[in-house]
């Protein structure tokens, strides 16, 4: 009888590998591949990357540090933790907000994983090659295609329940251990091709030419400081939930910190190699987003060698980046609500991505409702979620006390008292500048209402959420770490 | 179109920067996850603190008595104590000296 696994068995990562592949899986996603090339180009090139890699190592590392040590900690998921830091109560319910953020952001980046399977899919027939093709009518008949689109989105959040029914080192880390070398691999080999293309230096020129000027512009320090926490995914609970499946001896800040925001980034670096060379290469003017990957590079390839095999590579790896992030978004989700409730994973899982399926059918359906979605979530309801996180590790934990007691414990680097302040007061004031900053940019704006909609209604049904399944005016039983220690 | 001396200095100190950086992590991590492995092979514990971590650790113990975690914060510091004397390897870089000056808080 001892055998029998209960519900309060939890699981751990199978290998270091494991969890590393997890968290770089779920942090590349597609503003690696689509958005940081262009970004960087138009910022300055290598100014902007000088200002990335500041911005990365003074908030993106010591964040997901705290993150990730936060899942350690308390070995639970984001609902979990925030009750073992702020105690029973309506407060927990500042965790209920990071889930609906989670759920909200999966909704419409489901269509966006069915967007780049489509085109692998089609990569793999070598349609982009056949003569005829039109690359911008053809990503738009996708677009307009509601049907097929609401089918994708339906096989994307099936795939994603089919693997994540099955645990996490069974499902979640067999994938991400092929998936993520895989993708390093694709845009490694697209370089090589991209490189020994004629006028491929063009695209490195115009990705690393340095204008200085650019590191005076204030532009550039928010584009670079939008890429550095957005891109990694800082404060979003994923880091959290992959944490709390860590092992009793595993290192957090060398793992957890440095490699994956350093790691991640380094990919958006490859995509930037692999991308402007042959876009340049070809003549066709660099873009970002969907006008990049669905049409700009489609019409690339015809007109290289090899191009339909170098499509394959790019398409496949594209949808492994955004399919990996699908997973560990979901992820979130599944881990606390297993936690919180008597279902069993498995029941969890099919409800989660029922869910999401249901909430991402308007994302499916309306292209401009997807990136209405992204604007409002993308520039108020994450960083909501990361001041939730880091406020209540700054605040409420205290930086210190998770320092000592779970970042340098097994540590494969020490991390000295210069985190704290990041953590206190650092972070939490980027996130505020952000979310103030778009609301001024975006004054009066539909996406701002929305934006500001989220910020009051989200709190307000976390706490009234969380007052009633714990208890009205019960007292929070660990409510004396409240005030932290530095 | 010739790359300029700045563009390739650029381009090298970039993937210096991001890909060095992250090649070094990843290799030093799965490195010193081996050692934690090899460890556990000869004993079923091992030390959980470096030097300065647990003399942080200590201070800030001895410096905060009353908190709600220094129990825990204790109990952490007595395991590394009780590793780092009943065992024969150890993870981090302690010296017999420093080992015999520790004592359980």
């Amino acid at each position: 009888m001892a055998d029998v696994p209960t519900k309060t068995a939890r699981a751990e990562w199978g290998t270091r590998f494991g969890f590393l592949m997890a968290m770089i899986g779920a942090m590349v996603g597609a503003g690696n591949i689509w958005r940081f090339p262009y970004v960087m180009g138009n910022n300055g090139g290598g100014a902007f990357v000088l200002a990335f890699l500041v911005l990365l190592f003074l908030l993106a590392v010591p964040g997901l540090m705290a993150e990730v040590a936060l899942g350690r900690y308390t070995n639970k998921g984001v609902i979990g933790a925030f009750r073992d830091v702020v105690g029973r109560g309506g407060m927990v319910g500042l965790g209920v907000v990071v889930l609906l953020v989670n759920i909200a952001l999966m909704s419409y980046y489901s269509p966006v994983i069915a967007w780049t399977l489509y085109y692998a899919v089609h990569s793999l027939l070598f349609t982009f090659t056949q003569p005829g093709f039109e690359a911008e009518p053809f990503m738009l008949g996708l677009f307009d295609n509601a049907a097929l689109m609401i089918g994708l989105h339906t096989v994307v959040m099936g795939s994603i329940a089919a693997i994540l029914a099955l645990g996490i080192r069974r499902g979640v880390e067999r994938i991400v251990v092929y998936a993520v070398p895989a993708l390093v691999i694709a845009l490694a080999v697209m370089t090589i091709r991209g490189l020994t293309l004629d006028g491929a230096s063009e695209g490195i020129a115009f990705a690393f030419t340095i204008d200085w000027a650019f590191l005076t512009y204030s532009d550039t320090w928010i584009a670079a400081l939008g890429q550095a926490l957005f891109s990694t995914g800082l404060g979003w609970g994923i880091a959290l939930t992959v944490g709390s499946y860590l092992r009793e001896y595993d290192d957090v800040p060398l793992g957890g910190g440095v490699f994956t925001a350093i790691g991640e980034s380094s990919i958006g670096i490859l995509a930037a190699l692999a991308i402007f060379p042959i876009v340049f290469a070809v003549g066709i003017e660099p873009d970002a987003g969907a006008g990049l990957a669905f049409v700009s590079l489609v019409e690339v390839f015809p007109e290289i060698p090899l191009g339909g095999l170098v499509a394959i590579l790019f398409f496949v790896g594209f949808f492994l980046a955004t399919f990996t992030s699908g997973l560990l978004i979901t992820e979130v989700s599944v881990t606390t609500l297993a936690e919180e409730t008597r279902f069993t994973r498995t029941q969890t899982v099919l409800g989660v991505c029922g869910g999401i399926w249901l909430l991402g059918l308007p994302s499916a359906y309306s292209v401009d409702i997807l990136d209405y979605l992204d604007f409002v979530f993308g520039n108020w309801g994450l960083p909501l979620a990361t001041l939730m996180i880091i406020g209540i590790i700054g605040w409420v934990m205290g930086p210190e006390r998770l320092r000592l007691l779970a970042v340098n414990q097994n540590a494969g680097i020490h991390v000295g008292r210069w985190w704290n302040p990041v953590i206190k007061y650092v972070i939490p004031t980027v996130m505020l500048f952000i979310m103030a900053y778009f609301a001024w940019e975006n004054f009066g704006t539909a996406e701002m209402i929305g934006g500001m909609l989220v910020l009051v209604l989200f709190p307000i049904i976390g706490y009234a959420l969380m007052s009633v399944i714990e208890g009205r005016g019960e007292q929070p039983d660990t409510a004396d770490l409240t005030g932290g220690d530095d | 179109m010739a790359l300029t001396a700045e563009v390739i200095g650029m381009l090298a100190f970039t993937l210096l920067a991001f890909w060095g950086i992250a090649t070094w992590s990843l290799v030093r991590t799965l490195r010193q996850e081996d050692r934690k492995v090899e460890i556990l092979k000869h004993q079923d514990r091992m030390d959980t603190y470096s030097p300065e971590s647990l003399a942080e650790l200590r201070e800030w113990i001895e410096n905060n008595p009353n908190d709600p975690l220094a129990d825990e914060a204790r109990q952490q510091h007595n395991e590394c104590v009780d590793a780092l004397k009943h065992t024969d390897m150890h993870y981090y870089d302690w010296s017999s000296e420093e080992i015999d000056r520790l004592d359980r808080v």
